[in-house]
């Protein structure tokens, strides 16, 4: 073989496997592919119909249905901006190629989708094209929510038309080139988007079809808990295995058993999605707080549970960096302490932290703050401790909200760094390592 | 419609009315008028409000009534009746700790709390224990001091 033609040869084998390796990292992945080929279309199943809203609420009328199914797909938390009107838009988000603001859904004819008609919403929903022709960023997940039934999202339609108009135009987007050139995201959508409805599966049970209706098409919980490829869209081949999203870190809720929620108790998973808050597991913060308090606590008990039974098959994948968490209580003597102590971090834990934490990780107070069990205080990475520092929690609750102050003016990064790896050092299996540089970049 | 609550106040049973998610201060100072414990900053990070439950010292301006149950509640108003609140209050009226006051009932109940725990704290365990408990008067180190006399008593 001449030498030419082997460097040829070389050359062309380099090409092809440069080439596997891109499409690999690109490649569209189903989000409900670990099921199986069993599906079959809506029309031709014989189950209960998994789309639509629970049988309570099967006789009210339009917008009611419309609130609920609004409710479930969790609209709200992206299209309201902090202090801003419901629905009105200007969330940022930010995102590697900069910062984007959700629309105005109200139906204000001018600044919102007023002037919208069923069809201009059905093509926004499930192609991500706006009325105008534009197209949207897959920050709106009309990846998932193309599997929404036509009947569901006419229905959201009609509740939203409901509301008040709001006059209110959200910020320009600020996002770099060529990402600000929307007529590029129509190659994302034909790769990524399937805009097929939802197919249920005839060999799994009813709730299990209703469970992943609500997972798929309406919490659509990928776009945080699964990490996303090069272009940005969800990678399936890591289904639900946890990712870092807008600073806080989702965690992984496959069926592992250390570091996913395998070893959690269906009941435990409902109380959960239901309250936010699990004795043993920890209490719900940051951007899962809000999925809870404006979503998940408000489902029907029914539609709790089916989410449960569809989350329990979802295929284990180990996150190497999470540890089981540890479950035995630290000494509630503070000078008591394994490996890990370090002042600094002891002194703030002392002045702005044990009052209500404890030293033993069990809450004096309640038990949405103990720390024990708890993964966050289980993540080598302590983002989510040095997140809650920063920002305090809100959790929703009927006799009153729970609530943890936010630090993030009170406390310099090196402090907050401080505390953030004493805690997990004192509660928790592996003691972080968190920097104030990483501190400043969560903020 | 709110069902009434027996709870353990300074070895007295007391009878309240009172929505679960109530804290506990609100429940000592307003129904009941013991008016020593004081609110500061109703977030648990002063320690104006500190009681003791079940032996242990608690921030009650969050601690919700509902979660308090069974366990004895003792307030400042009688911490000296039992023997390590005594000699708190011996040494703190010796050593002329307080300058305005507001905090001290937190003060003197943390205190106690830690000596009924640690009988002979040295510095590292006073400041820990103490760490949530701000003056802003300043009198830090007159607490220090009579927390080690009243220790040096027992």
């Amino acid at each position: 073989m001449s030498r030419l033609r082997r460097a040829s040869l070389i050359g062309l084998a380099v090409v092809v496997m440069a080439a596997g390796v891109a499409a690999w990292l690109v490649l569209p992945t189903r989000s409900m592919a670990f099921a199986g080929g069993s599906a079959v279309s809506l029309a031709s199943y014989r189950g209960p119909d998994p789309t639509g809203v629970p049988a309570e609420l099967r006789g009210a009328d339009l917008v009611t249905r419309g609130r609920y199914l609004a409710t479930a797909a969790d609209c709200a938390v992206c299209h309201t901006a902090p202090g801003g009107a419901t629905f009105a838009g200007g969330l940022p988000f930010k995102t590697p190629f900069g910062t984007l603001y959700s629309p105005n859904i109200t139906p204000d004819r001018e600044t919102g989708i007023g002037a919208w008609s069923e069809s201009d919403f059905l093509r926004a929903v499930h192609e991500g094209v706006a009325k105008d022709g534009s197209r949207l960023y897959p920050a709106f997940p009309y990846e998932a929510y193309s599997l929404m039934a036509d009947a569901d999202v006419l229905a959201i339609r009609a509740y939203l038309f409901s509301l008040a108009p709001v006059r209110n135009t959200p910020p320009a987007n600020q996002l770099m080139f060529p990402f600000n050139q929307r007529p590029l995201m129509a190659i994302w959508g034909a790769l990524y988007n399937p805009d097929q409805r939802f197919r249920p599966h005839a060999d799994r049970s009813p709730a299990w079809n209703r469970g992943a209706y609500l997972v798929e098409a309406m919490a659509h919980c990928g776009d945080c808990h699964t990490a996303r490829n090069l272009a940005q869209a969800p990678d399936n081949r890591k289904k639900f295995g946890g990712a870092v999203i807008q600073g806080w870190r989702a965690y992984n809720i496959t069926q592992d058993r250390t570091s996913g929620v395998g070893a959690w108790t269906d009941a435990e998973l409902a109380a959960y999605l239901r309250e936010g808050h699990v004795l043993g597991r920890g209490a719900a913060a940051g951007p899962m707080a809000e999925a809870i308090n404006a979503s998940l606590s408000k489902l029907a008990p029914s539609d709790t549970l089916a989410m449960v039974a569809y989350l329990r098959t979802i295929p284990a994948i180990g996150s190497g960096d999470l540890p089981a968490p540890r479950t035995d209580l630290a000494s509630d003597l503070p000078k008591e302490m394994a490996a890990g102590d370090d002042r600094r971090g002891r002194e703030v834990f002392a002045g702005a932290c044990a009052s209500c934490h404890g030293w033993s990780g069990k809450s004096p107070l309640f038990p949405h703050a103990n720390l024990t069990g708890v993964r966050a205080v289980n993540d080598p990475s302590a983002i989510n401790v040095a997140q809650v520092v920063i920002n305090g929690a809100r959790l929703g609750r009927a006799g009153g909200d729970v609530v943890m102050p936010a630090f993030g003016q009170t406390y310099s990064n090196a402090e907050i760094a401080a505390v953030a790896n004493y805690v997990t050092a004192r509660f928790g299996s592996t003691r972080s390592e968190i920097t104030a540089r990483d501190v400043a970049r969560l903020r | 419609m709110l069902q009434p609550r027996t709870l353990q106040i300074n070895g007295e049973a007391r009878t309240v009315t009172a929505p679960d998610d109530m804290p506990l201060l609100w429940v000592l100072r307003d129904i009941l008028g013991l008016t020593g414990t004081k609110f500061g900053c109703g977030i648990a990070q002063c320690g104006a409000c500190t009681v003791h439950v079940g032996g242990a010292a608690v921030r009650s301006c969050l601690l919700p009534v509902g979660a308090v149950g069974a366990r004895p509640v003792t307030t400042i108003e009688r911490v000296g009746e039992t023997e390590a609140g005594a000699r708190v209050q011996d040494a703190w009226l010796e050593l002329e700790v307080v300058q305005c006051g507001y905090c001290q009932s937190g003060q003197i109940m943390s205190a106690t709390a830690l000596l009924n725990r640690i009988p002979k704290p040295d510095d590292a365990d006073i400041d820990a224990a103490m760490a949530g408990n701000i003056c802003r008067c300043g009198t830090y180190i007159r607490i220090r001091d009579a927390i080690k006399r009243a220790a040096a008593r027992a």
